[in-house]
């Protein structure tokens, strides 16, 4: 059973690994699901990083939507663009107050969440779920080591 | 520990708008830098602009080609800013205030929502305990006298939790002609109210000023402090330069000018 589940996964990843042109070393356990790490950021937003794909899909935290109230409108970078960790990615905008949203990893643009430009209320109903902001095929895996855990994340604004 | 003084200054000439926008970025880069090493001040700039239409983040260029060409023949600069809402109009007669503020210097940081939230208190504060001005509440941000007049706007901007723009308060009658000829805010049916005119007496912006620096003061929790441009560094020799630039401009015109 195991062996069976370990050799379909492999077989999935294959064409992907040989597209990808930056080498990295992925452990993987028989057996097991893809592992998706969460990482946060001080400034609220979130990466779930997926190992198989190499893809990060940004969102802020919903302790930021509580934060920033309804939001009306969302600033979305385009697809392709090349971000470097820190660099302003976007905004969101809510009772007159426009925000910005910094990358919290490097890499590329590769999918936007088009379903924000009409339905922005998205980001407060289901923030680190369906409003997902952005994927970004990271360049430097390793940077999620940089980024807090949920605990950490959540010291940072918890009184 | 109790938290530092914000340090104020009130601009006594209109001021061009593109110029400070430059200020308040200026400003912005040396709180950032600054604030490695917690140095960094808060600042709230008090002033007028020369007249001038102003759109937010949500509207595009192909949307506002045509309005630009419009508002710029009847006199005024158009400009767009990366703030929060939509377009609206900043003139003499109107009280610009830029809270510059450091959002994370409490623990836990003020949430967003809530320094809106105090911003417009303070604005309602003031109006009634110096002027005597009741507003009605309403869904939409800013401040109004009734369902279909405001008087006071806001749209501020966030960048790694410090602030930029802020609000704007109509003062006297001047710039209500001016806003007739748009729609701001993207609020079809209302119209622009001033304090001149909900009192039935004449005011000027320069008499606004020390209120509101008190409302701002006792509503954020805050010692106020008067800046001294000649003695604030960097900061300083800013603002000083943007006020030379706005008297060497001249004139403005009072009134939007007949097509």
């Amino acid at each position: 059973m195991f062996s069976a589940i370990g050799q379909a996964a492999r077989a999935r990843t294959m064409p992907l690994m040989a597209a990808r042109t930056s080498p990295s070393i992925i452990m993987r356990v028989p057996g097991c699901r893809t592992i998706v790490t969460k990482k946060y950021t001080e400034e609220h937003e979130v990466v779930a990083f997926d190992d198989e794909t190499g893809l990060g899909a940004v969102s802020i935290t919903d302790h930021a939507q509580e934060s920033l109230g309804d939001v009306v409108f969302v600033e979305l970078p385009a697809v392709g663009s090349k971000v470097v960790k820190g660099d302003q990615i976007g905004a969101v905008e809510s009772v007159k107050a426009a925000s910005d949203i910094y990358a919290p990893i490097s890499g590329i643009v590769t999918e936007v969440n088009e379903v924000l430009n009409s339905e922005p209320g998205l980001l407060n109903r289901s923030p680190e779920d369906k409003g997902w902001l952005c994927k970004i095929k990271l360049s430097a895996p390793e940077e999620m080591n940089e980024l807090l855990t949920l605990e950490s994340y959540k010291a940072t604004w918890e009184a | 520990m109790p938290l530092p003084p914000v340090f104020y200054h009130y601009f006594c000439t209109p001021l061009p708008y593109t110029r400070t926008l430059l200020l308040q970025e200026k400003i912005h880069q040396l709180q950032l830098a600054a604030r490695r090493s917690s140095s960094h001040h808060d600042i709230l700039l008090l002033l007028e602009h020369r007249p001038v239409y102003t759109s937010g983040r949500r509207q595009t260029e192909q949307e506002l080609h045509a309005e630009r060409a419009r508002l710029t023949s009847i006199g005024a600069e158009f400009a767009v800013a990366a703030r929060g809402g939509q377009l609206t109009y900043h003139g003499p007669g109107q009280l610009v205030g830029y809270p510059l503020l450091d959002l994370a210097r409490t623990s836990p940081p003020i949430g967003i929502r809530d320094y809106i939230c105090v911003m417009q208190k303070m604005i309602q504060s003031y109006l009634l305990l110096t002027h005597g001005i009741t507003h009605v509440p309403s869904d939409h941000t800013g401040v109004f006298l009734d369902p279909v007049t405001k008087i006071a706007s806001i749209g501020v901007q966030v960048r790694h939790r410090l602030t930029t723009h802020g609000f704007a308060i109509n003062v006297t009658k001047e710039p209500l002609e001016w806003f007739g000829q748009v729609v701001a805010c993207g609020l079809v049916d209302v119209k622009a109210g001033c304090i001149a005119e909900a009192k039935g007496k004449n005011t000027r912006v320069e008499d606004v000023v020390p209120g509101i620096v008190d409302a701002f003061g006792t509503l954020y929790g805050r010692d106020m402090v008067k800046l001294y441009p000649q003695n604030a560094g960097e900061l300083g020799e800013a603002i000083l330069a943007l006020e030379e630039d706005a008297l060497a401009a001249g004139e403005w015109l009072n009134a939007p000018s007949p097509n």
